[in-house]
C-alpha cells in the first residue's frame, strides 16, 4: 500500500500526540542524564508542527517534510531541534516530487534522514543516542520490507527501535550533556532513543 | 573588518556578553555583532534558521566569526551553514572559544582590523589569562576529584528560609548544581558540617542548614563561572522558596475524599516493612538489571503520582514528590547501591543498606522539618523493595468487594497518601509520625479522614477488627457495638448533609433563630485562600496574616508593594472588609528581612508588636500601606501581642505618623483594634481598648499563655486546649467588659470549631473569623442557634472543671446539630 501526503500528515499528528502523552516521561529520562528538557522541547516542537499542519496545505511529501524540519529547527530549542530537523529535511529531499510513496521510497527516506542526522550529531553506535534505536530499526525495516509490505516493515522497525532503546540503558553516554556524567550515565534509558521509538511506533500505527 | 554572531541559548546571556565586550572598544571601531539566541525573549534554546538569518545580516567579505555557548548551539550553528548560500557559508568560521572570554578577545582584536585567522586565534586564547592567574588545570569536560581549597571560587549562601534548607529548596539547589558541568562543595559554616558534594540531595540535606545558617559553596569545573552566577541568583531569589503568587486566581480542584473526618470500616493493618524473605538473588549482573528496572518502575510511578497530585491537590503538595524523585537520581545513593550489588549484595539488600542508614541520618537531625525527610527516604525504599519483590502495594489493593477499609499504618508517607483510593479506603489511622508530615498534609488536602498518632490504641488493632473514628473530636473506637457504629455512620451522614445545606446557603447572612446577626469572616494569608473563603461565604477577612502574605520575601516590602498585595486581596474578597494584622513575628519565627536574636524563651520574648519598638520604620511603612488601602477599600488594622496600654498608645502614634506620611489624618473608614492574646490584656481589656473600634481574641496564643503550655510540645500539648474553662473565662471577661462599646471578634481556631463557635456566641462574641473551608459550616451552625440556649451552655462551660467536661456539655447541648 502506498502512502500519500495525507498519510504522512496523519503520521506526524500521531507522533505529536504520542510526544505530548509521553512528554513527562521523556523529560524525566532526560533529567536523569541530561538537562531535563527533551520532553518539553519535543512537545513544543511537535505542537508547532501541529499548528503548522492546521494552517497549511501541501502538494508533495517533499514540501511537507521540509516544512516540518524547518518548524522543528525553529521551535525545539535543544539539540533535538537540529537533529530531528535534519532528519525531516533530508527525508523530504529523498522523497522529492514523490506523491505515492511505497515501502522502498519510505525506507530510502528514513535512511537519508538518519544519515543526515548522524552526520550532524557525529554519533556512533553505542554512544547512547537516538542512533542506537535508529540503526537496528533501519536494518529491520529493510529485512521485513523487502517484499514491499510497508506495514510489516514499519512494525519490524518499531519493534527493533524499542529493543535498541532498551539496550541504551546500560550504555555509557559519549555524546551530549549525558556524556558529562561518564559512567554514571549507565543505568538510564536514553531519551532520544525513546522519542525515536515513539516516532516509529506512530509510523507503524498510522501508516501500517 | 570581520563581523561576529553570538549563538546562545539565552537572549539575555547573548545580549549581556555583547554588552560587556562592546565596552572594551570605541563605538566607531567596533565590529558588527549580532546575537542569535533563545527561542524568544525568555525561552532557552537555539534556532538554526535564526542563526542563518543573523549571519546574513552581518555578512562581511572579511569573514563572519561564530561564537557559541554550548550543546545545541553547536549543532544549530553547523546546520545554519547549510541554510546559507555556499559562498556566504564559506566566509563563516565557527569557533570553540569560550563565549564571554572569546567574545571579548575577538571584539578587541577585530577592532584593530585584524584578519579572521588572527581574531580566531586570539578568541581561542581567551581563557589563557585566567588560567595563568589561577594556575588551575586546563578546562576539562568533567573534573571529578577536585577538592576545594581556600582559593577556589566560592559564594556564600545565607539560608533565610523559615524551615532551613528543607527538601524542596534543597532539591532545587541540587538541580541547579547538576545543570552545570561543575563540582560544588558545600560547607555549613555555622556547624562545620561538610564539605559535601552538592550534586547529592541527601548530602545537602545532611548539612542541617537551618534558618540563619551560612553555607559556603566552592565551585570548580568547566562551567564554574556560570554556576557561581546561578548560585548567587539562587541566593538572591530566596533559596528556592518564593513568595506566594499574590495575583494567582486559580483554585485547586476539589479534593477527592469526603472531608468529613469520620470513618468506619474493617481494619487493614499494614506493616510499612516489605517482606523480602522469598527473594532469590541472582548473579551481580542480574541483580544490577533488576535494580535498574525497579528504579525505572518506581520513577514512572512517582512521576504519575506527582502529576495526579498536581492536578487533584496542587503544585505545592506535588512538589513533595520531587524530593522522592531526586533521591532516585542521587549519585550518593546510586553509586553505593551499584558498588554493593557488584560485590555480591542482592538488589533489595543493597538498597536497604544504603537507604536505611540515610533515613537514620535524617532522623538524627535537630530540625523537625529535616527529620520529616526520613519519611521520604523510607517511602522510596519501600517502593523499590515492592518493585523488586514484585509484591503488590497493599495500600492500593482493591477491597475484595467488601466495605471500604480503615488503613492502620505505622505512619503515612506522601506517596501512599496520594495513591489512596477514597472509594476503597474509608479512613487512615497512623500510629505515630505527627500531624504535620508530608503524608498527613497530602491526605488532608485530599479530604481523606485521617486519625494521626493513635499510639497504643492503634497498635492493638488487628485485621478484621472494626475501627471507627471521628478525627475532628479525636475519638477512636475499636470494635464499636452496633449502637456506636450507628452513631458514627449517622455522624458522617449528618456532616455531609450539614455541609451540603451549608454550601447551598453559604452566601446568605448568618442570623441566629432569635435574630442576632453574626459576622462570619475568614483568616487568609494569600489570594488563593481569599478566593476559597469567599466561595464558602466569607463576609470578608477577620485576619490577614501579613507575615504569611509577604513572609517569603528577602527584603522588606515597601508601602507600594504591600498596597498592591492588599488591593489584590481586596479584589479576591470582592471588596468585602479586610482586617490587616500588622507583622506578627517573633524570635521563634523571624522574617527573612528582620533577623532576630535567638532567645531562650521566644514565646515570652520579642513577638508581635514588641519587635517593632526597635524597628518602628518597618511598622510605619506597613501602616502607610494600610492607610492608603483604607482610602479606597473598607479596611481594619490590628496590632498583635499587645500587653499594656502604653504599647497601644505607641502603636497609635505610629499610625498617626503613617497617616501623616500619606499626607493627612487616619482615614475615617479605617477601624483600629488590637489582638487579645496575652492574659494580662484580657484582664485589662477595658483600659486597653479605650478609643478603639474592636478587639480580636487570638484563642490559640491566649490558650497557651493561660495554661503555660506550648501547643507544639507533644509532652504538654494536651494542656493547651482552648476549651479549658480558664480560657473561656478570659473570653467572657473581654465580652463582659467591652462588648457593649467595642466589637469583639475571635480569630483563633476555636472560632472554626462548630461547637466552639456556638460557645463563643454564648460568651458574647459577635464576629467569628474562621479558616476558609469552615465558613459555610459555621454560618449554618449560627443559623440553628438560639442565643438564650448558647448563653446557658456558655455559663455552664465557664463553670466546668475541665476542657473534657466542656466538650461533653457541648455534645449534649448540640447533639442534634453535629
Amino acid at each position: 500500500m502506498a502512502v500519500d501526503v495525507r498519510g504522512l500528515t496523519g503520521w506526524l499528528r500521531a507522533f505529536a500526540d504520542s510526544i505530548s502523552e509521553h512528554a513527562a516521561e521523556l523529560t524525566q529520562l532526560d533529567a536523569a542524564i541530561g538537562d531535563a528538557d527533551h520532553g518539553t522541547n519535543m512537545k513544543r516542537g511537535m505542537q508547532a508542527v501541529t499548528t503548522m499542519l492546521d494552517d497549511s496545505e501541501f502538494e508533495t511529501a517533499d514540501a511537507l517534510l521540509k516544512k516540518v524540519g524547518m518548524t522543528l529547527v525553529s521551535s525545539v530549542g535543544g539539540a533535538s531541534g537540529p537533529l530531528y530537523g535534519t532528519f525531516f529535511l533530508r527525508a523530504g529531499t529523498a522523497l522529492a516530487d514523490t506523491t505515492e510513496i511505497d515501502a522502498a521510497d519510505f525506507g530510502a527516506a528514513l535512511r537519508a534522514g538518519v544519515e543526515g542526522m548522524v552526520a550532524r550529531g557525529k554519533a556512533e553506535l553505542g554512544d547512547k543516542t537516538l542512533y542506537d534505536a535508529w540503526a537496528p530499526a533501519l536494518t529491520a525495516y529493510d529485512d521485513a520490507g523487502a517484499d514491499g509490505d510497508l506495514g510489516a516493515a514499519l512494525a519490524a522497525a518499531a519493534a527493533a527501535a524499542a529493543r535498541g532503546r532498551d539496550e541504551t540503558t546500560p550504555m555509557v553516554a559519549r555524546k551530549g550533556r549525558a556524556s558529562y556524567l561518564g559512567e554514571r550515565s549507565a543505568g538510564h534509558q536514553d531519551p532520544g532513543a525513546t522519542s525515536t521509538t515513539l516516532l516509529l511506533e506512530s509510523a507503524a500505527a498510522s501508516l501500517g | 573588518m570581520i563581523s561576529i554572531v553570538v549563538v546562545s541559548h539565552s537572549r539575555a546571556l547573548g545580549d549581556a556578553a555583547v554588552g560587556l565586550a562592546s565596552e572594551m572598544v570605541d563605538e566607531t571601531s567596533r565590529p558588527l555583532i549580532k546575537v542569535a539566541a533563545g527561542l524568544d525573549e525568555t525561552s532557552f534554546g537555539t534556532d538554526a534558521s535564526a542563526v542563518a538569518e543573523a549571519i546574513s545580516e552581518v555578512d562581511s567579505p572579511d569573514g563572519i566569526l561564530l561564537l557559541l555557548d554550548l550543546g545545541s548551539a553547536v549543532l544549530s550553528a553547523e546546520m545554519a551553514l547549510e541554510f546559507l548560500a555556499p559562498e556566504v557559508a564559506s566566509r563563516v568560521t565557527v569557533s570553540s572559544a569560550p563565549l564571554v572570554e572569546g567574545l571579548v578577545a575577538a571584539v578587541v582584536t577585530a577592532a584593530t582590523g585584524a584578519d579572521m585567522d588572527t581574531v580566531v586565534a586570539e578568541a581561542r586564547q581567551g581563557l589563557a589569562a585566567k588560567q595563568a592567574h589561577l594556575a588551575d588545570e586546563p578546562p576539562a569536560a568533567s573534573s571529578p576529584g577536585l577538592t576545594p581549597d581556600a582559593d577556589t571560587p566560592h559564594v556564600k549562601l545565607m539560608v533565610h528560609n523559615e524551615h532551613g534548607l528543607h527538601a524542596r529548596p534543597a532539591a532545587k539547589l541540587v538541580a541547579l548544581v547538576r545543570s552545570y558541568d561543575v563540582r560544588v562543595h558545600l560547607t555549613n559554616l555555622d556547624t562545620g558540617r561538610g564539605p559535601i558534594d552538592a550534586r547529592s540531595l541527601s548530602r545537602v540535606a545532611t548539612l542541617d542548614a537551618r534558618q540563619g545558617s551560612t553555607l559556603l559553596a566552592q565551585v570548580t569545573g568547566r562551567e564554574a563561572d556560570a554556576a557561581l552566577a546561578a548560585l548567587r541568583q539562587f541566593a538572591d531569589d530566596g533559596i528556592g522558596d518564593t513568595a506566594q503568587p499574590v495575583a494567582s486566581g486559580t483554585q485547586p480542584p476539589m479534593a477527592a475524599g469526603s472531608g468529613l473526618d469520620v470513618a468506619v470500616g474493617p481494619a487493614r493493618c499494614l506493616a510499612t516493612d516489605v517482606d523480602v524473605g522469598g527473594y532469590e538473588p541472582g548473579q551481580p549482573e542480574v541483580e544490577l538489571g533488576r535494580s535498574g528496572t525497579a528504579l525505572s518502575q518506581v520513577r514512572e510511578t512517582l512521576v504519575a503520582v506527582r502529576g495526579r497530585t498536581e492536578a487533584e491537590v496542587g503544585p505545592d503538595e506535588a512538589s513533595i514528590f520531587d524530593a522522592h524523585l531526586a533521591l532516585l537520581d542521587d549519585p550518593e545513593v546510586l553509586e553505593p547501591v551499584a558498588t554493593a550489588i557488584s560485590s555480591g549484595a542482592s538488589a533489595p539488600g543493597a538498597w536497604s543498606d544504603v537507604l536505611g542508614p540515610l533515613a537514620g541520618e535524617f532522623e538524627s537531625l535537630a530540625d523537625s522539618y529535616q527529620r520529616a525527610r526520613a519519611q521520604d527516604v523510607r517511602s522510596v525504599e519501600r517502593r523499590l523493595l515492592l518493585a523488586l519483590t514484585g509484591r503488590q502495594d497493599e495500600t492500593s489493593v482493591g477491597r475484595d468487594a467488601g466495605p471500604p477499609v480503615v488503613l492502620v499504618l505505622p505512619e503515612i508517607d506522601a506517596g501512599t497518601a496520594a495513591a489512596i483510593d477514597p472509594t476503597e479506603v474509608a479512613g487512615v489511622v497512623t500510629l505515630a509520625g505527627g500531624a504535620t508530615g508530608h503524608g498527613v498534609i497530602v491526605a488532608k488536602s485530599r479530604g481523606l479522614a485521617i486519625y494521626t498518632d493513635a499510639g497504643e490504641a492503634g497498635a492493638r488493632v488487628r485485621n478484621r477488627d472494626v475501627v471507627a473514628f471521628d478525627a475532628a473530636a479525636r475519638r477512636l473506637v475499636v470494635n464499636p457495638d452496633d449502637e456506636e457504629t450507628a452513631q458514627f455512620r449517622a455522624l458522617a451522614v449528618r456532616r455531609q448533609r450539614l455541609r451540603d445545606e451549608a454550601m447551598t446557603v453559604a452566601t446568605s447572612s448568618a442570623v441566629t433563630r432569635d435574630g442576632t446577626s453574626v459576622h462570619v469572616v475568614a483568616n487568609v494569608g494569600s489570594v488563593r485562600e481569599a478566593l476559597a473563603a469567599v466561595s464558602h461565604g466569607a463576609e470578608g477577612s477577620g485576619l490577614v496574616r501579613t507575615e504569611v502574605l509577604f513572609g517569603e520575601l528577602r527584603a522588606a516590602p515597601g508601602a507600594d508593594e504591600q498596597l498592591d498585595s492588599f488591593l489584590a486581596l481586596s479584589e479576591a474578597l470582592g471588596g468585602r472588609p479586610m482586617t490587616i494584622r500588622t507583622w506578627d513575628v517573633g524570635g521563634d519565627k523571624p522574617l527573612a528581612f528582620l533577623p532576630l536574636s535567638v532567645e531562650a524563651n521566644p514565646f515570652l520574648g520579642q513577638r508581635g508588636l514588641r519587635v517593632f519598638r526597635t524597628r518602628p520604620d518597618l511598622l510605619v511603612e506597613q501602616l502607610t500601606a494600610v492607610c492608603r488601602l483604607a482610602a479606597v477599600s473598607p479596611a481594619r488594622v490590628m496590632f498583635p501581642m499587645v500587653t499594656t496600654r502604653a504599647e497601644v498608645d505607641w502603636a497609635l502614634e505610629r499610625l498617626q505618623e503613617a497617616a501623616a506620611a500619606t499626607g493627612g489624618a487616619v482615614p475615617d473608614g479605617l477601624e483600629v483594634g488590637v489582638m487579645i492574646e496575652v492574659p494580662a490584656a484580657a484582664l485589662r481589656v477595658a483600659d486597653l481598648s479605650r478609643g478603639l473600634d474592636f478587639v480580636s481574641i487570638g484563642t490559640n496564643d491566649l490558650t497557651q499563655y493561660t495554661v503555660a503550655a506550648e501547643r507544639g510540645n507533644a509532652a504538654v500539648a494536651q494542656l493547651a486546649d482552648a476549651f479549658d474553662p480558664a480560657v473561656l473565662r478570659l473570653v467572657r471577661t473581654v465580652c463582659d467588659e467591652v462588648a457593649a462599646t467595642t466589637a469583639v471578634a475571635v480569630c483563633g481556631d476555636l472560632a472554626s470549631d462548630l461547637d466552639g463557635a456556638a460557645l463563643l456566641l454564648g460568651l458574647g462574641v459577635r464576629e467569628l473569623s474562621t479558616v476558609g473551608p469552615a465558613v459555610a459550616l459555621v454560618k449554618q451552625r449560627v443559623r440553628q442557634l438560639d442565643l438564650q440556649d448558647v448563653r446557658r451552655v456558655a455559663a455552664d462551660a465557664v463553670a466546668a472543671s475541665s476542657a473534657d467536661e466542656v466538650r461533653s456539655l457541648l455534645r449534649t447541648a448540640f447533639a442534634t446539630q453535629a
